[in-house]
């Protein structure tokens, strides 16, 4: 899992390249959501366009760190997630529990 | 390979005309899961199975990897956890994944954690399910096996 991290307007872009999937790549994305989170960085983009596959394990702690951050006034909006990410976040019902937004200048833009 | 693990009859058939393709034996690792299922996917590359159904049936094995080494061998790495893939000549593909645990109340996990969508596990049988064309649990739990038509 190659994870970028960058900020913009206060907004914080994560952005991720690989299946996430239990094992180190679920642990590293744990670990960047964390310390956003943990650093008051509770407004939060997620570029997943090259993310083929979420297993659950990716889509708990995606759950969990959205949870922490709306509970501190935050977000985390996704960007652009790939066909199957968005098939299995339906298949489980979660996926209109965010905003999706084509690229991240429109996500960050969201949250002014 | 334990007899455990021997698959039933393809759907319909009456008749086994299964072709094993793949046998995995991985240790109780959560590190090698991502592996074993890589190894799945490019046996299903290499069948010429279409994209959709490879990655419905890739993330299918990864959750059920995850339950066998998480719950079944509790991240014991000496323990082994078995994957099968086989096809059947109408191109119907069957995965079985064993584990020496003592299985699950897998009845419990045919909906999604509803209660708490925050929540940050339950999901994985349940997107099994979804994912897969007909599933069916042996030995308690500790054997699943998977069609995909």
């Amino acid at each position: 899992m190659d994870i970028n991290m960058q900020r913009r307007s206060q907004v914080e872009i994560i952005q991720l390249r690989g299946p996430l999937r239990l094992g180190p790549a679920v642990n590293e994305f744990r670990q960047a959501l964390d310390e956003s989170l943990s650093n008051g960085d509770t407004r939060i983009v997620l570029d997943l366009a090259e993310v083929p596959m979420i297993d659950s394990s990716g889509i708990g702690v995606l759950m969990k760190s959205l949870a922490s951050a709306r509970q501190r006034g935050g977000n985390i909006k996704l960007v652009n997630p790939s066909k199957f990410a968005v098939q299995t976040l339906r298949m489980v019902g979660l996926l209109n529990l965010f905003e999706v937004f084509p690229d991240a200048d429109a996500a960050v833009a969201s949250f002014a | 390979m334990s007899d455990a693990i021997s698959p039933t009859p393809a759907p319909g058939t009456g008749q086994p005309a299964l072709r094993p393709q793949l046998s995995l034996a991985i240790p109780a690792d959560a590190e090698q899961i991502a592996n074993a299922t890589d190894a799945v996917l490019a046996c299903l590359a290499g069948l010429k199975v279409e994209e959709e159904k490879c990655m419905a049936i890739g993330l299918a094995v990864q959750e059920a990897l995850a339950n066998a080494v998480v719950h079944g061998c509790q991240n014991d790495v000496s323990k082994t956890v078995q994957c099968e893939l086989s096809c059947d000549d109408q191109g119907r593909v069957l995965i079985v994944v064993a584990d020496p645990g003592p299985g699950f109340d897998f009845s419990a996990s045919r909906e999604p954690v509803v209660q708490d969508v925050y929540n940050d596990h339950g999901r994985g049988v349940f997107l099994i399910r979804q994912l897969m064309d007909e599933v069916s649990f042996e030995r308690g739990g500790s054997v699943i096996q998977m069609w995909k038509y």
